[in-house]
């Protein structure tokens, strides 16, 4: 094949995609095959519908929970009367604070989520790019993973947070330094306690130079960190940072272990600003399947333990708790600060957006179809980074807005008044929801 | 010298005997992809490279006719070619696929099960959980992980251990000794097995001495047990591998070798005398229902007891892991619990199924429809079949399947921060229950009742 026809092969299979990301939402029928019991058909469908017109769907498709039976998807919002809302002429405030300490940067972000960290090699640059130039317009965050920082995202630092996980794959001085929050991955929802793990076929040329490792070859990043086995251990890594980058905040990823709520506490009094609890049916990555299912506890249940006990412990207003693992729609944003968490961090929400049917086929020979959790030179052709900024934007305004409808009709006039309000819950019956 | 060699299990790829039945059904509209077929030709000016360029990167439409006549068996369900041209191709679940009725062995399982078997290795896959929000019985348990205690992953790929080594046997609750230093009392009674899983006794309408041999010989292999009738055992060479079952009217008089561990269908107290004096070597265990009551079998010093439970993971009606840690709490409340090892059987139809019911107590999980799965048995109208048997593929099916559910285990364990099976076993606390999870988080919000 000439290499001239490369770019007219991708620019063909680019139009088709975007016309058919148009197109079945509006169909009248779902894909068969499309979705499962977290991610519907009908909940990917009118995803792609919010990145498209910055405004939930009108056409009946369901937009708000998923069909898992559990969690999210059994809890509800009890409205206040109509008296009680919030008029539309006031304003909603949707911002949260990302320290809590009175010392160090404040730093606010104008919505209470940003994006989750996924490594240049699990995904491609041109989504790297996508994630941070919306990240920029939105004023809030990204996160770059374990696997490098690309010199084309050093232009979005201050809204990138440079993550240092076990492997310390792509983790230089530099990179370090030039970020606004550095985040210490202890471990992740999609595969708690088993440490990072990119497959041979994924790690290119290019990834491997980044990670500094062997092209081709699997890469493991070991679990735990080597160099923490306590609590006081981890203060040494805190402290190693401050030293390099003093301004810099300081967030702590774990996962959801059953004592979760005494990791919590230790993450504290460490000094970390920022607690991210990763749930466990979350995650974009290659993982076992084993680990996926059955390892660590759902997101919904870990934030009501960690919230409370922070709040025991008479420290819960110095430390923001930010949740992520199966946070998909506004909905989830708002059931998860209610339940106890200043804010979300998004990674599949994104995915989705730009057009992942959640086909599970991330780990496979060249990589993702649709060009995202890939680095092969022509399928992440498909993404163009300016498109994908342009769907998460508009996927964020959808969430805004419709997360603005919520408090208004909870008669609350900031987000920061949802946090911790499980009276303003209701837990359906799995029962109801099965006949509903 | 003897050199100190790491327990390991070979794995060798064995490709399927025949064709499941693919996951997915690519239905394309021939009429309109020549029209767009065409289409394009005038568009790209027949540049034929960027003409036929197929959306399917796994080469569904790369046979010779192309889009024509897709080759559905590699669709992987990305969904890619209806997206881009839902007018033209559709893809649809097939219909055909088919779990186990009345086990709790689905589609789903059945494609991880021959997965395991053909290559010996860890289904690992990416975005995430798709399935339902916990669930019941074992899908209700989520075992726990440490953010930093090790053994650590690094376990798993062999530069630290993990030992999945299990004892068999009746050990005294304490050594006591006499003041020169020389045992008083009776000494541990064990026999160590290198995996927490024995091949159970294969359900009668597939029992067939091809298939006993096949699972004696794999277990020889990996050096657990596999459970054949007193029958089969007395007819193959001695071999520490295989266990006699003996039910009532069952002879052993034809056997002519003492196994490591004969187990007795049912209880009956004098048979279980008779065959410790005739087995007088060997360690005797009672199989029974898991719900039954006990405790006549311990006051008659039966220290071995296999608990069965239906396909369904039932027993006494209720979720066989509800009853295994009812049956772990009484013995350790009776002080005997490190007196006896728990053999399990029935109810286990994934990996992940092994460590839940070890933490619920059982010693030694039992397999038995898994490995048929292994093995491609159809399953039809209420009937297994399995079909003819070559028997080193199906010893190598039953090794790699083996090899793939320890990996999982370590997997398991690794994040545990657990550097023995052994000492998972009745670690409750190490495990998280959805209704207690749930009680704890939805305490207090409308409409939540526990």
């Amino acid at each position: 094949m000439s290499a001239n026809a490369i770019p007219l092969i991708v620019e063909k299979h680019k139009r088709a995609l975007h016309d058919g990301f148009h197109r079945w939402p509006t169909m009248g029928f779902r894909p068969p095959a499309l979705g499962d019991a977290r991610w519907p058909s009908e909940l990917i469908l009118a995803t792609w519908v919010q990145a498209e017109t910055g405004r939930p769907p009108q056409n009946g498709l369901e937009y708000r929970i998923g069909a898992s039976g559990g969690g999210f998807d059994l809890l509800d919002f009890q409205f206040v009367e109509a008296s009680r809302r919030v008029p539309e002429r006031e304003a909603i405030d949707t911002s949260i604070r990302l320290n809590r300490r009175p010392y160090d940067k404040p730093i606010e972000i104008p919505i209470p989520w940003y994006g989750a960290g996924m490594s240049y090699g699990s995904i491609s640059e041109q989504i790297m790019l996508a994630r941070a130039k919306a990240a920029k317009e939105w004023r809030t965050f990204t996160c770059t993973g374990e696997g490098g920082y690309p010199d084309s995202v050093a232009e979005y630092k201050e809204h990138v947070i440079t993550q240092i996980a076990t492997g310390m794959f792509g983790v230089r001085e530099e990179t370090i330094q030039r970020a606004p929050i550095v985040e210490f991955k202890y471990a992740q929802g999609a595969k708690p306690g088993l440490g990072g793990h990119l497959l041979g076929d994924k790690a290119t040329m290019a990834v491997a130079k980044m990670r500094e490792s062997v092209p081709w070859v699997s890469l493991f990043s070991p679990f735990p960190f080597h160099s923490v086995y306590s609590v006081e251990d981890h203060k040494k890594h805190v402290d190693w940072i401050k030293a390099m980058h003093p301004t810099a905040l300081v967030s702590v990823k774990v996962s959801t272990p059953t004592d979760v709520d005494m990791v919590a506490v230790g993450s504290y009094y460490t000094g970390a600003h920022i607690l991210h609890v990763d749930g466990s049916y979350g995650g974009t990555g290659a993982a076992p399947e084993i680990a996926k299912k059955n390892i660590a506890m759902p997101i919904e249940l870990a934030i009501p333990r960690v919230h409370r006990f922070l709040a025991a412990e008479g420290i819960r207003d110095e430390i923001v708790l930010m949740a992520s693992g199966g946070i998909r729609t506004a909905h989830d944003i708002a059931k998860a600060i209610a339940l106890g968490a200043d804010g979300c961090v998004l990674g599949t929400t994104e995915l989705v957006a730009l057009g992942c049917t959640r086909c599970s086929n991330c780990e496979r020979g060249r990589g993702c179809p649709f060009g995202l959790t890939t680095t092969d030179p022509e399928l992440s052709g498909l993404v163009d980074p300016e498109w994908g900024r342009e769907r998460i934007s508009r996927l964020y305004a959808s969430f805004q807005h419709e997360l603005v409808d919520l408090l208004r009709r909870l008669g609350l006039r900031s987000v920061r008044e949802l946090r911790g309000r499980t009276d303003l819950l209701h837990y359906r019956r799995p029962e109801a929801t099965r006949a509903a | 010298m003897s050199t100190y060699q790491r327990y390991h299990i070979d794995t060798q790829a064995k490709p399927d005997l025949h064709a499941h039945p693919s996951r997915f059904r690519v239905k394309v509209r021939r009429s309109r992809l020549i029209g767009l077929l065409l289409q394009e030709l005038v568009e790209y000016k027949a540049n034929m490279p960027v003409v036929l360029s197929r959306p399917c990167v796994y080469g569904v439409f790369s046979g010779p006719l192309g889009g024509l006549a897709p080759r559905e068996h590699l669709c992987v369900g990305c969904l890619r070619c209806t997206t881009q041209y839902p007018g033209i191709v559709q893809i649809h679940p097939n219909p055909e696929r088919s779990g186990l009725p009345g086990t709790m062995i689905g589609p789903d399982a059945v494609d991880t099960i021959l997965y395991e078997a053909r290559t010996g290795r860890v289904p690992v896959r990416g975005a995430g959980y798709r399935g339902p929000f916990g669930g019941s019985g074992w899908d209700g348990m989520w075992t726990d992980m440490s953010e930093i205690v090790r053994p650590t992953r690094d376990g798993i790929h062999g530069r630290e251990f993990i030992s999945t080594l299990t004892e068999i046997g009746e050990k005294p609750m304490r050594l006591a000794f006499a003041a020169d230093g020389s045992l008083l009392g009776p000494s541990p009674a064990v026999f160590p097995i290198q995996v927490p899983f024995l091949f159970d006794l294969p359900p009668q309408p597939v029992r067939s001495d091809p298939l006993l041999r096949v699972l004696a010989d794999a277990a020889r292999r990996i050096d657990t047990l596999a459970v054949a009738p007193v029958s089969f055992v007395a007819s193959e060479p001695a071999g520490p591998h295989l266990v006699p079952l003996v039910r009532a009217r069952d002879s052993w008089d034809g056997l002519r070798w003492m196994p490591r561990l004969v187990l007795l269908e049912d209880w009956d107290r004098t048979r279980f005398e008779e065959a410790r004096k005739r087995f007088p070597d060997a360690r005797i265990g009672v199989r029974v229902d898991a719900a039954r009551d006990l405790t006549e079998m311990l006051s008659a010093g039966v220290r071995i007891l296999q608990l069965v439970a239906d396909d369904m993971g039932q027993a006494g009606g209720r979720f066989v892991g509800d009853v295994l840690q009812e049956q772990h709490k009484r013995l350790v409340e009776r002080g005997v619990r490190e007196e006896v090892t728990l053999l399990g059987s029935g109810g286990i139809g994934l990996a992940e199924h092994v460590p839940k019911a070890i933490i619920c107590g059982l010693d030694v999980v039992g397999l038995d429809l898994p490995l048929l799965v292994a093995l491609q048995a159809t399953f039809r109208d209420g009937s297994i079949r399995l079909p003819a048997l070559e028997h080193d593929w199906a010893v190598q099916r039953i090794v790699n399947l083996s090899a793939s559910w320890r990996d999982q285990l370590l997997e398991i364990l690794g994040a545990m921060g657990i550097r023995e099976v052994r000492r998972l076993r009745g670690e409750l606390g190490r495990c998280m229950f959805q209704k207690d999870l749930e009680r704890e988080a939805f305490q207090g919000i409308a409409g939540y009742e526990g």
